[in-house]
């Protein structure tokens, strides 16, 4: 079932985890003169996955609220032909969109974005992303993805746990339950925000659902302490906190030797975990020891500010050490033409928030030579409408039936656009992807089956994708 | 599935394995349906050959004998009884091609050489298929032979499967260990070292007997009970889609812990759920239960539809309710009939049917696309209707208490001869003005007045100073002493009238406005600002302190009533009384004979407006004026009217704040309205839109006995479904529940998977047993705590729990309970838990709102509509037991989250128990365990020194004697942390200011030191672990 050769690769956190829980744990052998605990009990242990993988860690840019397409990605020139005119009846009949009879409109929305081809792909990119055209040979452009829900939180539950029910694994918890963590001293799954507040659906769209809470997202905090109650009391000094947990493993221990209780070892390994984090967190989150050049190159002007640049960075940082899952969420991409959401001001500021640092991480991935098994996805939670909503300023709505994602590295296919929509970017004309196809395919870029990849719950093997038909989109592959 | 994928899902793992071990050695060979064919066609079989037409494959349907023996598409017989040579079925089990072999190559799945060979024999045996067993109707059970040693039935059940085994209990685990494991499973909380004393010092044959009733006796058992059913409920204090706004309710949890305490019968509990507004003259506490049925989480989000929320909850209240009383997954059934289990898609909107009637809007806001006339004003501050004004009795507790308190702190800050004396003088005015209030003579004139500048609150409207302005109309009217002012024409815009009042020498403690012959049903507002006019006529304002009216609009922060009225006071004028409304000066103003007292009034538009003050002062505008009569009022009112010291005043003030925010015991809770229901519709593949579905009526599910349905004539209704719910023919309600009880007390339940007793859960691994329990339920009054006492006094539960090596192959998970099951603790009772050991826990107190422990700052950032900040409770509040925090369904407090709390967005009958390093962390560093840490250590450090303090601690916390090496370890890390603090003071100030508990005033380096101690004790895996 599964090759062995790949089985034999091994890496420290096998190690680590082969040798009982690490350096505590080899001082616990000592104090109890005995063999240390088997390990099996942590959930968390590398797992071979179903097939040779071709990534190992994804990073997943999510831009929270739903960006623009045809601002950004779809070429669409009819748009501001027909600016003010009402989309053929045809396209709209029996369509449902969000805020319907207030502020939605059927006329077309043109706009002044110029729009050109890039690189020997030729992939259309407008002017608001300059820096990602820079790239555009690197990256695999979908144009058809559609999704089934048109609010907000559902939407971006959808995308993440493949459901607009809460309660569902996220994509983050599906692959740590599968294949387990390779760090041994951060979760194998984090999450970074940026933007005001958070996306819509809070913690759910981390959430580990149904699964042990081990596979949860643990968010990572751009403000005091990186991690929920990381820091240690005041008064403890790292020095005292370490005697601290020390004497919690020898009670432990006794009780282990006492009882033989499977539960205790994982609590000595969820404490040395945890010791590990604290140190291992502030470090990641430190990043003024990174060269000026790299500052330079994501455009982080003060390392010490929070922003998405920062977080672009961060996610090279715990790719490089070893993280399965690192989810990006930034926030204020809904733009339906309010005083502080539209498109005249306030998506060109976004896309200048993001691009040069989008640019940057997939650059600075491949000269690391990170970017062969790292796949990095970039999309939101459903695309804008080709019809302008009038508030305020001119928007545009919620749409579901066609928008872009792309996707870097990881074997994904560098230099290709995928699908086509039709003459407004309204629908997919060839290639429609819908989301349970895209989680299908970076399930198996991750070396798992997402028909086998389940959980058995209410009287179901449940799965990311879901009981509809999903599958692996080949043609994107490398 | 992968090898190393299964185990994760432990239940499944469970249920997978379980059959085999029960098959292994029956005493005949008969294979039997239910327990070894019908799990395996659940999990390969019924996905294509089941309940569900749309996706049957072949034409061939296997859960049906009758369809079974007929031929397929193919012509082929599927199963031949007694010829498995002649079954198709059995051919494609062994077959070498790829392409004929079942289970299909698409599936994954494969069966065994033993699974195929059960399905050989058991088509050679005859094919015999049984009903599911859950849906079986329920019949007295036979108890099998008491075993020696057994104590009850339970032990028989239990004891003939051992037998069976050849294995032996365990014995009786230490009565210290069992009052531990007692005290803990039926009230979350560890027992204490005098009761752990008593019990050891009781000789007596029933000890155990008598410790059961006394735990089952006391309050604390319906708050354990009620964290386990809240999760069933779903019950959370916000709404969860969206925002995530606060919605009012918690007088349900307050009904679910009495109804547990009073051992309320489980018909009546479920009765007053599912449709206590519906029961005859239905009380208070019937109509607070019906907000079950508003559970459901709810969303006020623009751009929402309403048709598809409704849906939404709809189909959520369908799952709750079928996980909670029927064991089944109805889910499923929203789109198709169910795969593995006989719920047709009927079932589903059938019963989502009996809730047509539940009043409730699918976005709570009246927006412009979505007009809802009836939420008009509505924003997201605002709660989420229907609700009941009800009392909470914590909440008349507290402010009882609280005035007392005032009271109590007046009497101490005042010279009662001075009180006596400034009575004593205003008995003249007393006997003048019987209800405390004076209604002076005096003129208005009509001003253009402008507004102060800042309003103090958001929404407040800034109050008309009276100072400022000039006046419009030449010559002020005068009216007489007890005539209300009315203007024949209403101010214009921009102008106020303006009251002079002239009640002579007089210090003014309150001012109150009525309106006397006001219209019911009339809207006014009224806007006030007051100033002070010498003689001489020079003006100077005054501060309006608190000020508050009994008939007043409801403003929301938050969800929450805001307290008072701020300037401006609005209303609905109400069918009686005189709606009056009151407020305080800020400080009470002397008046000099000649000095008048202005009131401007904005809004005051023609109606009659009677103006009047008072001496007698006081911090609750609604009960000032009235001369007062006992000491401890006299003092308060001299204390605010005469205010011999400000700071003592001040601190009245911040003691009524906090007074306020009991509202005077009155709670609000969403309950369930009935309505003229909604027409419901079979939703072809669930998707709302769809029309072209059938209408259904309320029904039963059909599959289950019992079966009851609307007609033209009468439809059923929830209080219908909860009598058959509750019915003797209903079997699956009981079971559901004793099975869930079973799984409280021993970790698994009988049936392991316990939101699904369908064909994809498991067969009990005591099917007999599960029956016995479920009728001895059914049929003595649905008794909870009699069943609690059954199952507590078992042998088998007073096993001990150490583990038995020699079961470790026979039976992996004791599912045959030959020992007792070690279990961490919940979430809750882990905070319970160690707030407890360390003394600090506030458990005299049962019920009221919830509370805010300790919380890492900005977690609740990314809130909004609207923005939240999160105030950690600041009083003893901040020790109320873990049932009571606050539940944001969004942001579940971190701690909750971190020890596998649900979130509680649908029904959860089991939460896993993960072991992770954030319960480290928090166990580690969240402030509330250090601060119990610091308060276990003085409450060690100020028993004797002589005394053992480390072996009690280990009683406080394990109730048992510490270790040789245990004290080893902690006596060494004692001196070594004794010492560090000693030569880092500062260090150790910092350790022992966490928390609200003031900190020791002597000795820090021991304080500190001990505190490590009782950190590591704390965080110790058998403190957080019931054995």
């Amino acid at each position: 079932m599964t090759d062995l050769p790949f089985i034999a690769q091994r890496t420290r956190r096998h190690f680590l985890r082969d040798c009982g829980v690490g350096l505590g744990a080899l001082a616990l052998g000592d104090l109890l003169g005995r063999e240390t605990p088997p390990a099996a009990a942590d959930p968390l242990a590398p797992k071979p996955p179903h097939f040779r993988p071709k990534a190992k860690h994804v990073i997943y840019l999510f831009m929270a609220g739903g960006p623009s397409q045809l601002e950004f990605f779809e070429h669409k020139p009819k748009l501001n032909e027909l600016n003010g005119q009402p989309i053929p009846a045809s396209f709209i009949e029996g369509k449902r969109f969000a805020f319907m009879g207030s502020s939605h409109r059927v006329n077309l929305l043109g706009h002044d974005k110029k729009f050109k081809q890039h690189g020997a792909s030729g992939a259309w990119v407008s002017d608001m992303l300059p820096h990602t055209a820079g790239i555009a040979d690197e990256l695999c452009f979908v144009k058809t993805c559609r999704t089934d829900l048109f609010n907000h939180a559902p939407a971006k539950l959808f995308m993440n746990t493949g459901s607009g029910l809460f309660g569902r694994p996220s994509m983050g918890s599906w692959l740590t339950y599968g294949l387990g963590s390779e760090c041994a001293n951060l979760p194998g799954f984090v999450v970074l925000q940026s933007g005001p507040r958070g996306p819509r659906g809070g913690a759910s769209l981390w959430s580990s659902g149904m699964l042990p809470s081990t596979y949860q997202g643990v968010p990572l905090r751009n403000k005091g302490e990186p991690i929920l109650n990381l820091s240690n009391p005041g008064g403890v000094t790292a020095a005292e906190q370490r005697k601290v947990i020390d004497a919690v493993r020898q009670l432990n221990a006794g009780r282990l030797a006492a009882t033989s209780d499977d539960e205790i070892s994982a609590r000595i390994n969820a404490y040395e975990m945890a010791y590990r984090m604290q140190t291992s967190a502030p470090e990641l989150m430190d990043i003024r020891g990174e060269s000026k050049a790299t500052l330079d190159l994501y455009g982080i002007q003060d390392p010490g500010e929070s922003s998405f640049a920062r977080n672009c960075l961060l996610a090279r940082r715990l790719v490089e050490r070893g993280v399965r899952f690192v989810q990006l969420y930034d926030t204020n991409w809904d733009h339906h033409g309010g005083v502080t959401e539209n498109l005249q001001k306030h998506l060109p500021a976004k896309a200048k928030d993001i691009d040069q640092a989008c640019a940057a991480l997939v650059k600075d991935l491949k000269a690391r030579g990170l970017l062969d098994d790292t796949i990095v996805v970039w999309g939101g939670e459903f695309g804008r409408t080709p019809m302008g909503e009038v508030r305020e300023f001119t928007g545009r709505n919620h749409h579901i039936d066609a928008f872009t994602m792309w996707f870097a590295g990881g074997g994904f296919k560098p230099g290709l656009t995928y699908g086509e929509t039709d003459e407004f970017g309204f629908g997919a004309v060839k290639d429609p992807v819908h989301v349970r196809d895209v989680h299908a395919t970076l399930l198996h870029q991750m070396g798992l089956d997402h028909e086998r990849l389940t959980v058995r719950t209410q009287g179901l093997d449940l799965r990311l994708t879901g009981v509809m038909p999903a599958k692996v989109i080949k043609p994107l592959l490398a | 599935m992968s090898p190393s994928l299964r185990p994760l899902c432990q239940l499944a793992a469970v249920a997978l394995g379980l059959p085999a071990l029960f098959a292994a050695d029956q005493a005949d060979d008969t294979v039997r349906f239910n327990r070894d064919i019908r799990p395996i066609m659940s999990d390969t079989c019924f996905h294509c050959h089941g309940f569900d037409e749309k996706s049957r494959k072949g034409g061939l349907r296997l859960d049906i004998r009758e369809f079974a023996l007929k031929a397929g598409k193919s012509g082929e017989i599927a199963i031949v009884p007694g010829k498995p040579e002649e079954s198709e079925i059995i051919k494609r089990l062994y077959t070498k091609d790829e392409d004929e072999l079942m289970p299909a190559k698409e599936s994954h799945k494969t069966l065994t050489p033993e699974q195929k060979e059960l399905f050989r024999r058991w088509v050679k045996q005859g094919a015999v298929y049984e009903a599911h067993w859950a849906y079986t109707p329920l019949n007295a059970v036979a108890v099998p032979a008491m075993p020696a040693g057994g104590r009850n039935p339970i032990d028989a059940f239990i004891g003939a499967k051992l037998a069976e085994k050849k294995i032996a209990p365990s014995a009786e685990a230490p009565k210290e260990k069992l009052l531990r494991r007692l005290s803990l499973d039926l009230t979350g909380l560890p027992p204490s070292p005098a009761e752990l004393a008593a019990f050891l010092a009781d000789p007596s044959p029933n000890a155990y007997e008598k410790q059961v009733d006394r735990l089952l006796a006391s309050p604390h058992y319906g708050e354990r009970m009620a964290v386990w059913w809240l999760d069933i409920a779903r019950f959370a204090d916000t709404v969860g889609f969206h925002g995530d706004q606060n919605q009012r309710i918690f007088p349900y949890r307050d009904y679910v812990i009495n109804a547990f305490n009073a051992n309320k019968p489980f018909d009546a509990f479920t009765r007053e759920q599912l449709a206590g507004d519906l029961l005859p003259n239905s009380t208070e506490e019937q109509k607070v239960a019906s907000g079950y049925n508003r559970l459901n989480m709810m969303t006020r989000e623009g751009g929402a539809q309403p048709k598809e929320y409704l849906a939404k909850y709809g189909a959520e209240r369908v799952r709750s309710v079928s996980a909670a009383w029927l064991g089944s997954t109805f889910g499923c059934a929203e789109c198709h009939d169910h795969k593995f289990d006989p719920i047709k898609a009927a079932d589903f909107y059938t019963l989502q049917s009996f809730f047509a009637d539940v009043k409730q809007w699918g976005v709570y806001a009246d927006y412009a696309y979505t007009p809802e006339p009836e939420l008009r004003g509505v924003n997201n501050d605002s709660p989420f209707p229907p609700e009941i004004k009800t009392t909470s009795p914590y909440l008349q507790k507290q402010d009882a208490r609280a005035r007392q308190e005032i009271a109590a702190f007046a009497q101490t800050k005042t010279d009662p001869a001075k009180v006596a004396a400034w009575i004593a003088a205003l008995q003249p005015f007393a006997q003048k003005n019987a209800d405390g209030w004076l209604k002076p003579a005096g003129s208005y004139e009509i001003r253009k007045t402008a507004m102060a500048a800042t309003p103090a609150k958001k929404g407040a409207k800034a109050a008309p100073s009276p100072s400022v302005g000039t006046p419009v109309a030449a010559a002020p009217q005068a009216f007489a002493a007890g005539q209300p002012i009315a203007l024949k024409k209403a101010p214009a815009k921009g102008e106020n009238v303006v009251v002079a009042l002239k009640p002579g020498a007089l210090r003014v403690a309150a001012v109150r406005l009525a309106l006397p012959e006001a219209k019911a049903g009339s809207r006014s507002s009224l806007t006030v600002g007051f100033a002070v006019r010498t003689a001489a006529g020079k003006e100077r304002k005054l501060v309006a302190g608190f000020a508050d009216a009994e008939a007043k609009d409801f403003k929301y922060a938050g969800g929450a009533e805001i307290l008072g009225l701020g300037n401006t006071w609005s209303l609905t004028v109400p069918a009686t009384g005189t709606p009056s409304a009151v407020w305080l000066l800020d400080a009470p103003v002397d008046l000099a004979e000649g000095d008048a007292l202005l009131v401007a009034i904005d809004g005051a538009g023609t109606q009659p407006i009677q103006v009047s003050v008072t001496p007698f002062g006081g911090y609750d505008p609604l009960t000032v004026g009235t001369p007062p009569l006992s000491p401890g009022n006299q003092a308060v009112a001299y204390l605010c009217s005469v205010q011999p010291a400000r700071p003592d005043f001040e601190q009245v003030k911040a003691m009524a704040a906090k007074l306020r925010e009991y509202r005077r015991g009155v709670a609000w809770s969403l309950v369930t309205e009935a309505r003229a229901p909604i027409t419901v519709r079979i939703l072809p593949r669930g998707n709302f839109l769809d029309t072209t579905g059938p209408v259904v009526l309320p029904a039963t599910p059909s599959f289950l006995p019992g079966y009851r349905q609307s007609t033209e004539q009468q439809r059923l209704t929830r209080l219908d479904l909860a009598n058959w719910l509750t019915s003797k023919e209903n079997p699956i309600t009981a079971r559901t529940f004793t099975n869930r009880l079973w799984q409280i007390f021993h970790g698994t339940g009988l049936s392991a998977v316990l939101d699904d007793l369908g064909s994809q859960g498991e067969l009990p691994s005591h099917p007999e047993l599960l029956d016995w329990l479920a009728v001895e339920f059914r049929d003595h009054g649905w008794d909870v705590k009699r069943m609690v006492r059954l199952m507590v006094t078992s042998r088998t539960y007073r096993q001990s729990s150490s583990l038995r090596p020699e079961l470790k192959d026979i039976d992996p998970a004791n599912r045959l309970l030959a020992s007792q099951n070690p279990r961490r603790l919940d979430a809750e009772f882990i905070r319970d838990n160690a707030l407890a050991i360390s003394g600090l826990l506030n458990a005299a107190d049962i019920g009221g709102p919830s509370v805010k422990p300790y919380q890492p700052d900005g977690y609740y950032e990314p809130l909004q509509f609207p923005n939240r900040t999160y105030v950690a409770s600041k009083d003893a509040e901040q020790w109320r037991r873990g049932l009571y925090m606050h539940w944001q369904r969004m942001f579940l407090h971190p701690m909750l989250v971190n020890f596998d709390a649900p979130a509680r967005d649908e029904c959860v009958a089991l939460r896993s128990a993960s072991n992770t390093p954030q319960q480290a962390l928090t166990l580690l560093n969240d402030p509330t365990f250090v601060e119990a840490a610091r308060v276990l250590a003085a409450r060690l450090l100020a028993k004797p020194a002589k005394e053992d303090r480390l072996n009690a601690a280990f009683l406080l916390a394990v109730g048992r004697g510490i270790k040789p090496t245990e004290r080893a370890s902690l006596e060494k890390l004692i001196a070594d942390q004794q010492a560090y603090y000693a030569a880092h003071p500062a260090e150790a100030t910092k350790l022992l200011k966490i928390g609200l508990t003031p900190p020791p005033t002597d000795d820090p380096a021991a304080h500190a030191a001990w505190t490590q101690a009782c950190r590591v004790l704390l965080n110790s895996h058998e403190v957080i672990t019931r054995y």
